[in-house]
């Protein structure tokens, strides 16, 4: 079926799948099939944050006056982060707006990535205050082995299915013989196989990875270092909080069933390899652990103990999408950090941030008298 | 155990014992009043959006202040933001 920007179709979204049905025409918001994604907008937009209205400045001095080891914690974290939210600011759109049907699931979607475009930016703010030089810090990226054993396998699921649609697009369903001597055998179901796995290690990927650099950020803070960062990565972690609840959401209709029947027995067929994805990032997640404590521990905060931190996680995680714990922990080891990841606590009062529009239109107090060397009487 | 109660401070059982009861004047979510009572329970945002306090219930009934974001069950409860209106039974995992 071929995407269009605007179907001529009229049909009622109401009746609509989730995805795989008509693309969407019309962007109304007056009826909805799934009320919970219009609430997501709203809290999403409700949440809207800056990266320049959090002062980072003093985080300069704290990171100079860090041990090597934590340096390379914090920016290995940061690095990390900014692999994670680079593939979130796009992949959204560009594998899940072909494929959506109803317009509230469709603008969730944009509003989502865009909040993730935010954090990428916010990381650019905090690189830039600490490093002279942050090129030194982003060219790193694509050439860390750690981070790039990360990165296949989360942007796999995304590349999989992009290419899968690119394939059902152009070719439609059955069996074709291409060009070069291959045949491909495209079927509606495996997409939505492809779509449901995409589902699912999005759903990893907020719920479990960006846990790891979130409890380090906040174990600085704890002790009083790198607190501007720790402010960034509260309101990232509350953002991420609403996404994967979206992801839960999507995940969880389709297992119903009563979006798409075919869905609910793909959810089933999929169970085996749904857990094993939790289970292999977690173990992702204990090396990362492992490659930030290599040189030493931080204060509060070691391998052991950030490893049952990620085994405790993915267990609470992978019970709200209906799986069985991959874990026997069940206490969590560092509850201080749930502190930082109560909403409770996140300063949104104005005057507790610095407003930046306040600087647009700013003027210049500083007047000398040469500025009045022209004037002549 | 009693049905229905006098409304105003329901017993909160868990695993089938007598825990606690509410009392909405202390308390302003059930999460709150398990603290208070030293019951352990997972939580992250407070504000029913993120889903980690998510409980499964016996029986019994809650309100919430606003209706949650986070996915739930049925028979399922956000602690974070509900308050029980009668007895109510939790089960720990």
């Amino acid at each position: 079926m071929k995407y269009t920007t605007f179907s001529r179709e009229q049909n009622d979204a109401l009746k609509e799948p989730m995805f795989f049905g008509n693309p969407v025409n019309v962007s109304r918001y007056d009826q909805q099939k799934y009320p919970i994604f219009e609430q997501l907008i709203e809290k999403q937009l409700s949440f809207f944050w800056r990266p320049e209205e959090v002062d980072v400045s003093k985080d300069r001095i704290d990171y100079q006056a860090l041990p090597a080891h934590e340096q390379h914690i914090f920016i290995s974290n940061l690095k990390y982060q900014t692999l994670l939210d680079s593939i979130q600011g796009r992949s959204p759109n560009v594998a899940l707006l072909p494929l959506v049907s109803i317009p509230e699931l469709e603008t969730w979607i944009e509003t989502w990535a865009f909040s993730e475009t935010i954090h990428s930016r916010s990381y650019t703010h905090i690189i830039r205050n600490i490093v002279k030089d942050p090129s030194t810090i982003f060219d790193d990226i694509v050439l860390n082995e750690e981070i790039l054993k990360r990165a296949e396998d989360i942007s796999r699921y995304y590349d999989d299915l992009i290419d899968a649609t690119r394939q059902y697009q152009e070719y439609g369903e059955g069996q074709h013989s291409l060009a070069n001597g291959e045949t491909i055998d495209i079927s509606l179901r495996s997409l939505k196989r492809k779509l449901y796995m995409c589902l699912m290690s999005v759903n990893v990927l907020e719920a479990i990875r960006f846990y790891v650099s979130f409890a380090c950020s906040f174990a600085f803070a704890e002790r009083e270092l790198m607190e501007g960062n720790a402010k960034i990565i509260r309101l990232i972690a509350r953002d991420e909080a609403l996404h994967l609840t979206s992801t839960q959401h999507m995940l969880n209709i389709m297992a119903s069933g009563e979006d798409d029947p075919e869905m609910a027995e793909i959810a089933i067929e999929c169970h085996a390899e749904a857990t094993e994805l939790f289970r292999f990032a977690a173990e992702q997640e204990k090396q990362w652990a492992r490659y930030l404590f290599k040189d030493g521990s931080m204060i509060g905060l070691n391998e052991t103990i950030l490893c049952q931190y990620v085994e405790y996680i993915t267990n609470v995680r992978m019970q709200a999408v209906g799986l069985p714990k991959a874990f026997e922990t069940s206490e969590n080891p560092i509850p201080w950090i749930n502190t930082w990841l109560s909403s409770d606590s996140v300063q949104v009062a104005p005057q507790e941030v610095e407003v930046s529009s306040y600087l647009v239109g700013q003027i210049d107090n500083s007047v000398d008298v040469d500025d009045l060397s022209e004037f002549t009487l | 155990m009693t049905d229905k109660t006098d409304g105003k401070r329901p017993w909160v059982f868990i695993q089938g014992q007598q825990a606690f009861q509410f009392d909405p004047q202390q308390h302003d979510s059930l999460l709150e009043a398990m603290e208070a009572h030293k019951v352990a329970v997972h939580y992250e945002c407070r504000s029913g959006y993120c889903g980690a306090c998510r409980t499964t219930t016996l029986d019994g009934e809650v309100e919430y202040q606003h209706q949650p974001i986070a996915f739930i069950r049925k028979g399922e409860i956000l602690p974070c933001c509900c308050t029980p209106t009668r007895d109510i039974t939790l089960v720990r995992d």
